[in-house]
């Protein structure tokens, strides 16, 4: 935004059919992937479109492209029918295109104001910022987006959603042709995103437009007014507001992978029980009672933000539980932290893996016999370990895990994504534990290591192990799964067994929707 | 299992690497090769060399301990006060009791060692169950362990006339024509080595240090772990600042610790940055600390200005930081 300009200007209405952004044959390799493959994507002058797609369909990838970020193959982007190419961010910021993170990029630390003003130049008397001046344009922004808070106020005491029209407004401020959102409504309560939406909808009825990223498929469909699905970095379809029924939408996202193949080994589940959970909230999840028996993948599922995940969380006394209890065999358990969890022969893999699982620096050995070292222990008082004890262990699950390294004193850091995970999950083989909660396993590895991880959770389950699985690939659950739970706002939405376990189905339940047939 | 899934070109020598494992290694052995080359009769001798280890063995004491916290992840800005409480209230115990025995001596010694953990155990809770920065949390206890020492003391320093004979030989004493502060260095060396590489605890810390979190997920206390770290740093701070008092015979309430504060962190982080790039280690810690000797005592020898000690020791530090940050962004 300037200090000169006095009236914000409202977009011209659109006396033509050009696009406000058009991007064609769009092409983004990266060493060893072919991320976007000849994508195409077009958004009208005053429309909100939605982009869609499952993780790893090339959503971001393309937006990045977009905006600047990452430098496409080949192809092209035009801004209201001129092409244009970025090498760094601001030249995109310059030419019109606003991008909006999860997160909305406001400082914590600084007021409404200061953040609205956050990049631009303060307007100046006698060489001194004119407060009164910038407050007074803030005020007028904020009034133009219809957001009645104090210009002075703290951003950090403000709703998530008010926190989303701030971005929103420096956005339509900077004189944006395209606002784009990155999953704009995860932070955001059912209330909050009601008032996003109207607000939404007001600018682009003045003109504005709107690209929509968001997992949330009845978001899409309230707020919508066109729809293009990405899958495996190529187009999957585009949609009409008129021909945008929940069914069709699902296809393109998930393909028709989903049908191909279920399990390869057949079920190792037993009669008995290992873990049992009645009445579990905290978190996100709200009231989840299941059942984990020996040998059984369960699979939770659910999309972000659902509950899903926190339940691994609940199990391992990561998040603090609010009500309900969880029983192993006769033993009601605290799972008050993580230590507890382990005691009772339960074993984590987060999501994040090298912020969460990941000794850095450390060698493999260590990394492995962490949790179990006092297995390897000489003495109760010194607590001196026995190397030897250690690293023949550390050696065997390696071994067994089929970790590729140049040996076991190797840093873990110099070993691939999926090797690596192979150690975080191999360091439980020694705890003792009788039941797995694994989020996301298979995040950010490559195919090769992705088919080796499902064999070894089939070898576990096959030792008589209770495996809990969530994933953000859906395409996954099909794969390995007896059974899933669907999660949808905090609560079991349904339960999928033998052939009802598909993409198509996790997706619906997920959505918040209903199966045509029963799901058994 | 033989090969490596990273891949990469392995033709081309890496110099980074190289550098961030050797260099403050390489950095040392050429300067004890210069300096002897120098003033051959004089830095090369058995004397020389038994004097700077002996210069260095408080310093060595300190650095070692706050080597421990530092593992944990937590910056002990407390050891300088730290050590002035040692050196004072071990000689100020002993001039009040006036009785040189060995056993009180031994006794007086314990007490201050476990006044100081106490202490140390009292940063730990602070840091670790209120989240309070470690930094700031230690600095403040460092005023109030100083304010305790001149209230106590009056500002006035005990003299040798006071401190009984038995205290003053574990400064002067030596056995085996090697000094008794060397002796303690090694000592302590050797406990904190064996502690850190080859027990639970001390392995604990390093995965406390690697991954806070991950640490946790692993059944790893933090809060046991702050305070353990801690009490280590702050019990041989204080070790070093009472060998000092022994050495120099009188419990001084100030001016002893702030010498060897900045120099401890110095040789912690020249010691990061030494065969294992990024991790604080005592081996380490061991190489910083006689880095920190050989250059004050070779440029003593050689008869340039105090002055050029500084310079020399501010520069070798930086190549070292500079090559450990290479190390973390070629990995990045």
């Amino acid at each position: 935004m300037t200090a000169e300009t006095t009236e914000l200007t409202r977009p011209e209405p659109a006396a033509n059919a050009t696009p406000v952004l058009e991007v064609r044959g769009l092409r983004k390799e990266f060493p060893g992937t072919l991320a976007l493959d000849d994508v195409g994507l077009e958004v009208r002058k005053g429309e909100i479109h939605a982009l869609l797609g499952e993780n790893g369909a090339g959503k971001s990838t393309l937006i990045k492209c977009v905006c600047g970020a990452y430098a496409a193959t080949s192809g092209e982007v035009r801004i209201e029918g001129r092409p244009v190419s970025f090498s760094t961010p601001r030249e995109a910021v310059d030419a019109g295109i606003a991008v909006v993170h999860q997160h909305f990029n406001l400082v914590p630390t600084l007021n409404v104001a200061e953040n609205l003003w956050l990049g631009e130049a303060l307007p100046r008397r006698m060489g001194l910022v004119d407060w009164p001046r910038a407050h007074a344009r803030a005020r007028e922004i904020l009034d133009y987006v219809g957001l009645d808070v104090p210009t002075d106020a703290d951003v950090t005491a403000l709703r998530a959603d008010h926190l989303a029209m701030i971005s929103i407004a420096k956005a339509v401020a900077s004189d944006a042709k395209i606002i784009i959102l990155d999953e704009p409504t995860t932070a955001l309560l059912p209330h909050e995103v009601e008032t996003l939406f109207a607000q939404m909808r007001r600018l682009a009825q003045e003109g504005h437009s709107f690209l929509y990223v968001s997992h949330r498929l009845a978001e899409v469909f309230e707020i919508a007014d066109r729809a293009t699905v990405l899958r495996d970095g190529r187009n999957a379809g585009t949609f009409e507001r008129e021909t945008m029924d929940r069914a069709s939408v699902i296809e393109a996202i998930v393909g028709r992978r989903g049908e191909l193949s279920g399990r390869k080994s057949g079920s190792h589940m037993r009669e008995s029980v290992v873990i049992e959970t009645a009445g579990l909230s905290g978190g996100g999840a709200e009231d989840v009672s299941l059942t984990l028996r020996h040998g059984e993948i369960l699979g939770v599922a659910g999309l972000p933000g659902s509950g899903a995940e926190d339940v691994l969380s609940l199990l391992f006394g990561r998040i603090r539980r609010r009500a309900g209890t969880v029983r192993k065999g006769e033993l009601e358990l605290r799972l008050r932290e993580p230590s507890e969890a382990i005691a009772a022969g339960i074993a984590y893999v987060p999501a994040d893996r090298l912020a969460e699982a990941v000794f850095h620096a450390e060698s493999i050995r260590s990394n492995i016999t962490m949790p179990s070292l006092a297995r390897y222990l000489r003495d109760p008082i010194l607590r001196l370990v026995n190397r030897g004890a250690e690293s023949r262990e550390s050696r065997q699950v390696a071994q067994r895990m089929r970790v590729r390294m140049p040996g076991i004193e190797a840093a873990i850091d110099d070993l691939s994504g999926g090797n690596q995970q192979k150690v975080v999950l191999g360091r439980w083989l020694s705890t003792g534990a009788e039941v797995f909660l694994l989020n996301a396993p298979t995040a950010a590895v490559d195919v090769g290591a992705k088919a080796e991880i499902y064999e070894l959770i089939e070898e576990l389950a096959g030792e008589g192990a209770g495996i809990l699985f969530a994933s953000t690939e859906l395409e996954e659950y099909p794969l390995i799964c007896d059974r899933v739970l669907v999660f949808f706002r905090g609560r079991v939405a349904g339960e999928l067994k033998g052939d009802a376990v598909t993409e198509q189905n996790i997706m619906t339940l997920a959505a918040g929707g209903e199966l045509a047939h029963g799901d058994d | 299992m033989a090969t490596t899934e990273t891949g990469g070109a392995e033709t081309a020598f890496d110099w980074f690497g190289f550098l961030a494992r050797w260099g403050t290694l390489i950095s040392l052995v050429l300067l004890i090769a210069f300096f002897s080359l120098a003033r051959p009769e004089v830095f090369p001798t058995l004397r020389n060399t038994l004097n700077i280890l002996n210069q260095v063995s408080i310093l060595g004491i300190i650095a070692l301990g706050l080597t421990v916290c530092l593992v944990v992840g937590l910056f002990d800005l407390s050891i300088g006060a730290m050590a002035t409480f040692g050196g004072y209230f071990a000689a100020r115990f002993l001039a009040e009791l006036g009785m040189d025995s060995a056993w009180v001596v031994l006794g007086a010694v314990l007490a201050v060692l476990i006044l100081a953990m106490l202490i140390g155990m009292i940063n730990g809770a602070l840091v670790s169950y209120l989240g309070i920065s470690a930094i700031v949390e230690t600095l403040a206890m460092s005023f109030v362990v100083t304010g305790v020492i001149l209230g106590v003391s009056g500002a006035r320093t005990v003299y040798s006339s006071d401190i009984p004979e038995s205290f003053q030989i574990i400064g002067q004493g030596a056995i085996l024509g090697i000094p008794n502060p060397i002796l303690i260095m090694i000592a302590t060396a050797l406990v904190l080595w064996v502690f850190l590489e080859h027990t639970q605890p001390g392995r604990n810390m390093y995965a406390i240090g690697g991954n806070r979190e991950a640490a946790r997920l692993s059944g790893i206390n933090f809060q046991k772990f702050a305070l353990i770290a801690m009490a280590i740093s702050a019990a041989c701070a204080a070790l070093g600042g009472l060998v000092a008092a022994a050495n120099l015979a009188s419990g001084r309430p100030q001016g002893v610790g702030e010498t060897y504060l900045l120099n401890a962190f110095v040789a912690v982080f020249i010691g990061a940055s030494t065969l294992r790039p990024g991790k604080f280690h005592v081996f380490g810690t061991a190489v910083g600390v006689l880095l920190i000797g050989v250059i004050n005592n070779g440029l003593s020898v050689m008869g340039v200005a105090t002055y050029w000690q500084y310079i020399v020791q501010g520069l070798i530090l930086i190549l070292a930081l500079i090559s450990a940050s290479m190390n973390s962004v070629r990995r990045a």
